[in-house]
């Protein structure tokens, strides 16, 4: 009988995110990313205040977000507050993300999940 | 030469904010400083129930009535308020699902709660701002049993 090894193995923190090619700039361009400047701490040493960023807001529109990605959404209790965080794990309702500083990060520890509709976008690349 | 042109570009034209956020200081909770707003509540309508008339004619007297009462009311209002933000902190950030299943009143609870800070608000009830500290003090209760503490419950007044 196969075993779903899935919900067992623990999903690594990103360590790494690139810097943005021509192509990213283009489509940004175009519209189809979107750029955010980085405030606070939680997602330190991967991104410092000041960096900025560009999100694919289409990159949910068919798929889920995977464990390991960078994310922006929206709090799931506070209008307009727009965060950065990583996602540990899926579910049918929604994402749990948690900051990659975790011992000075708000998140889905204190939250909960965050529903689809508040994803934003995933997170590709710094800008520049 | 086009990251120079994102830069000059990053300066002239500042991006949307995304937070890494943490609510400062992190993880740190205490239902002490919904406490101290509710006991200003309960001092602040005991003040104003108790507060005399001044007499008739008494212009000078009626002055400071005035400037009394309303000072009493603004404070009344205010730490209403910051009672309510204290313990709506506690119910959307620190209590978890988790604590739901040790609590099932948890929710009607903080309702309640949030309710009295506004009838505290609207009203000169020296009944509810007392149903205030008592609903704060069964949140005290709650909130140290999640942390296997014994915090005992103290007043300042």
């Amino acid at each position: 009988m196969p075993v779903d090894t899935s919900l067992e193995t623990a999903p690594s923190p990103p360590s790494q995110l690139r810097s943005s090619h021509p192509t990213d700039v283009v489509l940004w361009l175009l519209r189809r990313r979107r750029r955010f400047r980085i405030v606070g701490e939680s997602m330190q040493p991967l991104l410092v205040p000041g960096t900025e960023v560009l999100i694919d807001p289409f990159a949910y529109r068919h798929s889920r977000p995977s464990p390991g990605e960078l994310v922006v959404a929206y709090h799931p209790h506070q209008p307009g507050l727009r965060l950065i965080k990583w996602v540990v794990y899926v579910e049918a309702q929604g994402c749990f993300l948690k900051g990659l500083n975790a011992a000075a990060s708000t998140d889905s520890r204190e939250f909960g999940l965050v529903p689809w509709e508040r994803v934003v976008g995933q997170v590709v690349c710094r800008f520049p | 030469m086009l990251n120079h042109a994102i830069t000059k570009l990053q300066a002239w034209f500042p991006a949307a904010e995304v937070y890494a956020h943490c609510d400062g200081p992190c993880g740190v909770y205490d239902p002490s400083s919904a406490r101290i707003a509710a006991e200003a509540v309960v001092s602040m309508t005991k003040k104003l129930v108790d507060l005399e008339m001044p007499a008739a004619g008494d212009k000078a007297a009626a002055v400071a009535y005035h400037n009394t009462f309303a000072r009493y009311t603004a404070i009344k209002e205010e730490q209403a308020q910051i009672a309510k933000d204290e313990l709506l902190v506690l119910w959307t950030d620190y209590f978890k699902p988790v604590h739901l299943e040790q609590f099932p009143d948890l929710h009607d609870t903080f309702w309640k709660a949030a309710k009295l800070c506004s009838a505290t608000k609207v009203e000169v009830s020296v009944q509810h701002a007392n149903e205030l500290m008592e609903a704060v003090q069964k949140i005290h209760n709650m909130f140290w049993a999640t942390k296997n503490r014994d915090v005992s419950w103290y007043t300042a007044s």
